[in-house]
Parts: structure tokens; sequence; C-alpha cells
């Protein structure tokens, strides 16, 4: 028996942590390849490469790619806004920043779609000039910005609140114009944080589903992401189909996962370096 | 003189870490303006559509009997799911924060994973282990067990997308905190169990919350995953997001925002008892 | 109750905590393991309170074969070095818990715990704080009350882990006196573990000073300093100035000083190095020994003068009583013959072995 110190428990602990997690986790997601492998290569190839399938990937990741830098900005500044200002509600606004993560995204769904429909308090505005919001592509940005939100705030935010005041009263001594000194200083410190909310974000809108089926209008070719075909293809009972699409899509998004991780981990090797 | 202490004066308000009144103005303009459009708006109208037809059309809504079904089967599953899940952060929280042992890091990545997956692909993998023609599926079938389009299917979905939460909180509130309280109690003669219920659980209670929290707000509002795996049988197998879902599609909308109305001011209440518990763990010296 | 030691190792991966330590620490006494970070003290203190387990080795309480028993039977009082009080808990029950835990059949009645938690906290003079939480004490008052929860369960040993470690200069002065006036009424056999040689020198009856999980010297406090038995040890306690020579015949030769050493007979000159402590050189203007430096600065530092001089090989300090100085001062720049009344030879090996573990 190997030694672990003095606290009880660990065994049961681990034991029990890994046994939940094989059951509920691990082995149905193992279902997915298992079924998909069980498809000829041809088989599998041409279910997941029809013009439909395609299009859906390129809007699926397109949209959320969209939406994850809007929220990169906006949540950067809502996090700066937070940390550094005060104004009357603030604490109200502070913790409405998490609705849309407690918000049921059906209720979401329904209530973007109304806002931007046409008739809706928003759509009856945009009308005129033209722009349509639900039941279009820009709909389903829309509904991703709306669930994404809270990623980036988040994330940036305990980073904002721990930097040092001295690192911008020594900018200044030096002689950076407040510009500089957001550009060259605070930027860089907080944008580990902020590529970390927006991987979130991004991940977040990939996958999601309840939000956008209502404002999207699901026209294939048109405004159809991908989960929504998933489930389309479940409805029809060809299940060897959805689980096709889905491997895809779980393999396509655990890449750009990686990459992005990747990139964070080059980074702060590069300035750890950098530092010695 | 008394003209060079004025211009000083009228000078010295802004400190060289602030920004101008224009800068500020704009950035609290975009901010406010951002969340009013995303966030603020849209509750409003969930209230406002809901009592658009008054408040006894609202009250019939919300009592009728699917809905009732509906509202009384999303608390079972989040009343099963979260003990469950809660357990679980226990027991890897206890594992990763206290001892160390080859592969912590993959164990912590893949316990992040269903984050990373698609609710509707979370439906489908118990679709494919379950389901009719899945692996247990005849099985299954032969016992007269149903899993999906069934409750036990709901269950297992609403465990899987409020899996990583409670585990997520505690994990590196436990490593920040360290082992030393825990080894003293050992020291002065404590027994695991004693160790556990009077310091390791008083010290992370804040902690254990606010992931209940996050995990119960999830699990009562989860869509997608529940969507694939519940088959949508009125009065049976809806949750209420799926009532409103098809009380939406039926053209009913203010029936439809009337329950909605419900899983808001539910999401209103999580929110304000994460904000109170957040207060908690940045105040620890406040005692009750 | 005595603590023995024997051959204990103990590995984390490819470092080497501790490398064979044997170790007796007499029942009643204060011991300090003493050395610099890494050197395997704490190690060493957890080992003994059971919070690690040796590789290899054994342990004895009181004669008997402790290694494997569990640390809830051992025992043992410990006191870590930030505190670990239990922040929910008010500094009464912190020093309740030991009591409180305790099987139903050995528990003290209520009023019995009130009673010791009381005369504890009367004893580390804070009975007055006994309803707050540890987050309302200042660091001083919680390592007192730490040190009041682990006498509370009466250990047969105390064990403390740099326990001023995290205190200000001030605070850790007055704990030092007040731990060694309370370790002379309660006699509790004592291991403290301490980087700080001041400490060790103030408090302890037998100082081991460890590095690189060995132990170097172990004694009283004025054997380790008068009498250091190895280059880091010198260089560890205290200051020192080092000379460079070389050894020949049963003589070292360092500039101009020679001196017999007894070890090196041989007719290969080996280098050697010498130590000799700042207040252990002499200097002369007029003698035609010794080495010849040049005073480079005069500081009076309350009641010692400290000088530095310059000489071929490099500097010197040394240190005199303000009066013995004033009685023949020194002016700088001036030029003088210095020679210590005692310098210590090692071969220049021995010294390069341990000279990366002290910082000099």
């Amino acid at each position: 028996m190997r030694h672990r110190g003095v606290l009880p428990g660990f065994g049961p602990a681990l034991g029990f942590s890994l046994a939940y997690l094989c059951l509920i986790v691990l082995i149905p997601l193992s279902a997915t390849f298992i079924k998909a492998a069980g498809l000829s290569w041809q088989a599998f190839w041409e279910t997941t490469t029809t013009p439909r399938v395609l299009a859906s990937y390129r809007l699926t990741f397109g949209a959320s790619l969209i939406a994850a830098l809007v929220n990169a900005f906006f949540g950067l500044v809502v996090a700066w806004v937070l940390v550094r200002y005060r104004f009357p509600g603030k604490r109200m606004v502070d913790a409405l920043v998490d609705l849309p993560f407690a918000l049921p995204t059906a209720v979401a769904g329904i209530t973007l779609a109304s806002l931007y429909a046409p008739n809706g308090w928003l759509g009856s505005l945009l009308a005129p000039y033209g722009i349509k919001v639900a039941y279009t592509p820009l709909g389903i940005v829309v509904a991703l910005i709306f669930i994404g939100l809270p990623f980036v705030v988040r994330t940036v935010e305990p980073v904002l609140q721990e930097l040092e005041q001295e690192l911008e009263e020594a900018a200044a001594s030096l002689g950076a114009s407040r510009w500089q000194t957001f550009y060259r200083v605070l930027l860089p410190a907080v944008m580990p944080a902020l590529i970390t909310g927006f991987t979130m974000a991004f991940a977040r809108a990939i996958g999601e589903y309840g939000s956008v089926i209502f404002i999207a209008g699901n026209m294939p070719m048109v405004s159809e992401i991908t989960p929504v075909l998933i489930v389309g293809r479940l409805e029809q009972y060809d299940y060897a189909g959805a689980t096709a699409i889905a491997v895809v899509m779980m393999v396509i998004s655990f890449i750009l996962l990686l990459v992005i991780n990747l990139f964070q981990a080059w980074r702060a090797h590069r300035e750890l370096r950098g530092s010695v | 003189m008394a003209t060079i202490a004025a211009a000083i004066v009228a000078d010295s308000p802004r400190r060289v870490t602030e920004e101008g009144p224009w800068v500020r103005g704009l950035l609290l303009t975009l901010a406010l303006g951002f969340m009013g459009l995303f966030l603020w708006l849209p509750v409003s109208l969930v209230f406002t559509e809901a009592l658009r037809k008054g408040v006894e059309f609202y009250l019939a809504a919300i009592t009728e009997p699917d809905a009732l079904t509906a509202i009384r089967l999303t608390l079972l599953a989040s009343a099963i799911a979260v003990p469950l899940n809660l357990i679980f952060g226990l027991a890897a929280a206890w594992a990763i924060a206290r001892f160390d042992f080859p592969g912590k890091g993959l164990l912590i990545t893949l316990i992040d994973l269903p984050f990373a997956i698609s609710p509707v692909i979370a439906g489908l993998i118990y679709v494919l282990m379950f389901g009719a023609q899945g692996w247990f599926g005849s099985w299954l079938a032969g016992h007269d067990i149903k899993i999906i389009f069934a409750v036990p299917g709901i269950v297992l979905a609403t465990i899987f997308v409020t899996f990583p939460f409670v585990a997520r909180e505690l994990i590196p509130l436990m490593q920040a905190q360290g082992k030393d309280e825990e080894e003293a109690a050992i020291l002065l003669g404590a027994g695991g169990w004693q160790m556990f219920w009077r310091v390791t659980l008083p010290n992370i209670r804040w902690g254990l919350l606010y992931g209940v929290i996050l995990c119960t707000a999830r699990g009562l509002g989860e869509f997608g995953a529940v969507s694939v795996v519940s088959g949508h049988i009125r009065g049976l197998t809806n949750t209420l997001p799926l009532h409103v879902e098809i009380l939406y599609n039926e053209y009913n909308g203010v029936a439809a925002f009337a329950c909605a109305s419900l899983l808001t001011l539910l999401a209103l209440v999580m929110l304000a008892a994460k904000t109170f518990v957040q207060w908690r763990i940045d105040h620890p010296g406040n005692r009750l | 109750m005595s603590i023995e030691i024997h051959s204990l190792w103990k590995r984390f991966g490819n470092f080497t905590a501790l490398a064979g330590i044997d170790l007796e620490v007499p029942a009643g006494q204060l011991v300090a393991l003493l050395g610099p970070s890494g050197c395997g003290k704490t190690t060493l203190l957890r080992i003994i309170a059971g919070l690690e387990t040796a590789d290899s080795g054994s342990i004895l309480f009181h004669g008997e074969d402790a290694t494997r028993r569990h640390a809830r039977e051992r025992g043992v009082g410990f006191v870590f070095q930030h505190y670990a009080l239990f922040q929910h808990m008010s500094v009464f029950e912190n020093v309740a818990f030991g009591l409180r835990v305790m099987s139903r059949k050995i528990r003290p009645k209520e009023e019995e715990i009130r009673q010791r938690v009381f005369s504890l906290l009367e004893m580390v003079q804070l009975d007055w704080l006994a309803e707050r939480y540890p987050s309302q004490l200042s660091g001083g008052q919680r390592q007192r009350i730490a040190l009041a929860r682990a006498l509370a369960v009466q250990p047969k040993v105390l064990l403390l882990d740099e326990p001023f470690g995290a205190l200000d200069t001030q605070v850790r002065k007055e704990l030092r006196s007040w731990l060694r006036r309370l370790h002379d009424e309660l006699h509790v056999t004592s291991v403290l573990v301490t980087h700080d040689q001041e400490e060790a020198l103030e408090v302890a009856d037998r100082i081991v000073v460890m590095n690189k999980g060995r132990i170097e010297q172990i004694g009283s406090p004025d054997e380790v300093y008068d009498n250091p038995a190895t280059p880091f040890v010198y260089q560890f306690l205290g200051n020192v100035n080092r000379f460079q020579g070389y050894a020949v015949q049963g003589w070292a030769e360092f500039g101009g000083l020679r001196q017999p050493v007894l070890e090196h007979g041989g007719d290969t000159a080996i280098e050697v190095l010498g130590y000799a402590r700042p207040h252990e050189i002499d200097v002369k203007r007029d003698d035609q020994q010794g080495l010849v430096a040049t005073v480079a600065h005069v500081r009076t530092l309350g009641p010692i003068t400290r000088i530095e001089l310059v000489f071929e090989g490099g500097r010197i300090q040394m240190e005199l009583t303000r009066e013995r100085y004033q009685a023949d001062p020194l002016q700088v720049g001036e030029t003088v013959r210095i020679r210590p009344r005692r310098l210590q030879v090692f071969p220049a090996e021995q010294a390069a072995e341990t000279a990366t573990g002290a910082a000099g």
C-alpha cells in the first residue's frame, strides 16, 4: 500500500468519482464514437458532407465565432465599467450579468424571437430599414450573444480587480497616455482571461440549441444550425446519421478548444521565459 | 495667487489612472446600453407578454394540469440530479485537492467535458445507450423498463448537463484552503467523519452552496438534452421548459410566456441567492 | 517522553528529502531543527507527527516503536506555521476541539471541558478572547491559541513547525522568550523547526543543524556556535570570515598566517579553508606576523564596533566591543596586521560539498 499522508478517504472518494464519471459521461459518450464506427467510411462521409450539413457547420461555427467576438468586446467594456466605475444600481447590474446563465434557454429563445419578430418591440423598429433579425442568421447571432454574455465578463472581472493600480500609475509617470496605458499595459494583462472567456462563450455557442431554434426559423441551407439537424435526424429515427454528424461536430469543437488552449499555454510559456 | 489655486483645484479631480469624462460616459453608455438591450428588455418582455390577457388568464395558464405536471417533473429531475452531483463534487474535490495521484490533470479536464458538449448530443448519447435501438434497448424492453421517453431519461440528461458545477466550485476553493486545518483536526484525535462534519464542511459551505445554486439553475432550465430524451408526451414527460416550447409552437403565446415567467422568476431567485452567497464568500468575517 | 529516530529515509520523486537521519530527543528537552529551506527539517517533523510516512527507518516514542502508529494515536501536539485554526469556530471551540472529538467513554464532561479550556487560555494569557473568531485576532494571538489548542489534549510531544515564521520581528522575539518560559514550566518534550539561527540559539536546549537531508551537527547552542563541526555549520550560524590557503606537512598557510594542522601531515599540498568569527580576530599595529590589511570601514552599532578590512585575499569583518575599540581607535586607510585568535581549518573539498546550501 502506498502512503498518502494522514487524511482519510482517498480511495472511496477517487473510486466514487471515477465510477460516476464513467457511468454518466465517459461510457455514454463513447457510445457515439462506437456507433459512428459502425458506419462504413463512405456512408460516414456521405452523411456528414452533404451540402445541407456543410451549410449547417458553416452557420454554427461562423455565428458562434461572431457572437463570441462581440461578447469579447462588450464583455470587456462591461467588466471594466463594473470594476472601475461607481453608479447607482451597480450591484443589480452586476447580478443581472448572470441572467443568461440562469434563464432557461427556451425562455430566452421565445423572448428573443418575440422581441425581434417583424411585429415585436425591436423588430418593428428595425423593419422600416429593411433589417430582418428573426428567422435569419442574424437572429442566431443575437441569441448566441445573449447566452455567451456572462462568460467574458465573469472571467475578465476578477483579473481587472486584482490589477494593481500601481501598474497604471507607473505607466502614467513614464509619460504614457491613458490610451497607451490601456493598450500596452492593461490589455496584455487581461488578455489570457479575455481569451479564456472568449473560448468558453464560443464553445457554449457551438452547442447551443434551445435559445436558437425559436429565433432561427431553421430553414435548411440558410438558418439551420447543426444541433437542429441532429435532432431532425433523431426524429426520423436515423440514429446513425445523427451520431455521425454529432461526432464530426464534437471533433471540430474539441480541436478548436485544443488549439486555443495550446495557444494560451504557448503565450504563458513565452511570458515566463521572457521574464527570466 | 488665488487664480493659481483655483486652476489647480479645477485640474486636480482627475487622477492619472482615470479616463476623461467623455470616455467614461461613452463606456458607461456602451455597457449599460448593451446590458439593457440584451438583458433588461427580454426580462421585461416576458412579464409584459405573460400578463397581456390579465391576471386570471395568467393564473389559469400556470395551474392547468399539464403545466402542474411539468412543474412537478422539472422539480423532481433537479431534486435527484443536484444531490447526486453534490456528492460527486465533494468526492472529486476531496480526492483532487487533498491528494496527489497520477492523471489528476486529466481527471480535472474530464470533469469539465459536459460543458463542451452540446446539450443535444448529451441527449443523443443516452438515446444510443438506452433507446429502443440502443445498447441496452432490447434488454430494457424485455424487462419492461423505460428510460428514454420517460422520467429516468430526463433525470439522466439533467445529471449530465449539471455534472461539473459543484466540483468546479469546490476544487479551486479547497486547493486554496490547503489541508492544514484537516491535519490539525486529525492530530487532535478527530475521526474521518468528525473531521468532515466539523472542519471540512463548515469551511466549504458557501462554495458548496454556490455550486448547488448554479447546478439547480441549470437543471431547472435545461432544454436541449431533455428535449431529445423526453418524447414530449404531454402531462407525462414534459418539463416546464418543454411545456413552454409546445405552447409557443401552438401559437398560445400568452400561456407560453406565463409559464416562462415562472422560470424567469426562479432564475431571478437563483441570481439573488447567488449574489448573496458570493457576498458571503467575499466577506468571510461577517457572521450571521 | 523521549523520541528516537533511526536511519530515516524519505524521497519525493527524484528529490531526497531525508537521507538517513539518526536523532535522539531526550524527554523534557526542547530541540530545534535548524537549516535552510529545503533541508528536510519540516519533512522530518511531519514524519514524527505521522502526517507523512518515511520510506524506511523507524521512530520510537519512549522506547516503543511508533513508526506505523496513526497520527491520531501518537499523542503529539502540532503547531502549524500558518496556525491552521478552525476559521468558523470561536477561540474557545478551537481549544475545546480535541476534547470534544474524544470517544464518549473518555470525553470529559462539559463543565470540565470549560475549565480546562479556560485554564489553557489563561496560560497563554488570552482568556479574554474566548468568544472571538480567529479572523479577529492578530498573528501572535492566533499562534498562542494554536499552541493552547495543541496542549489541550495533553500531548506527550509538542511539535512546532516554524511557529513564528509568519510574524513580525518584534512579536517573534516576545513569543520566543515566552515559549521558552512556557517550556520551563511544562517540560513537555518539544521539537521546533526553524530557519532562524537566532531563534534556535535563544530557545532550544539542543540544536540539530540540517542540510540537504542530513544532520550536520547536534549540540547545545554554545557547542554549535563555538565549535561548528563542518564548514556548513560555520556559514549557517552567525557571521564568519573565510580564508583561502593550502596545507602541507602538518601546516596550513594563509598568506602571512601559519597554523599547525595535524590531520594533514603529507607532502602534497592541498587547498584548505580557514574560518574565524568576527569577534575572534585581533588587530595589531606593530606585529610582524599576521595578514597585512587596510581598514576600509568602521561602524559602531550599539555596544559593538564593526570594522571592515581589505587584504590581498578579499575582505575581513571583525567586531570589537565599543570600549575596546575606543581605547585604541583605528583610522580608515590605516594599514595593520590581523590575526585570528582561533582559526578552524577544513579541506576545501569538504567546504565545496556543502557550500551550495549555505547562503553565507
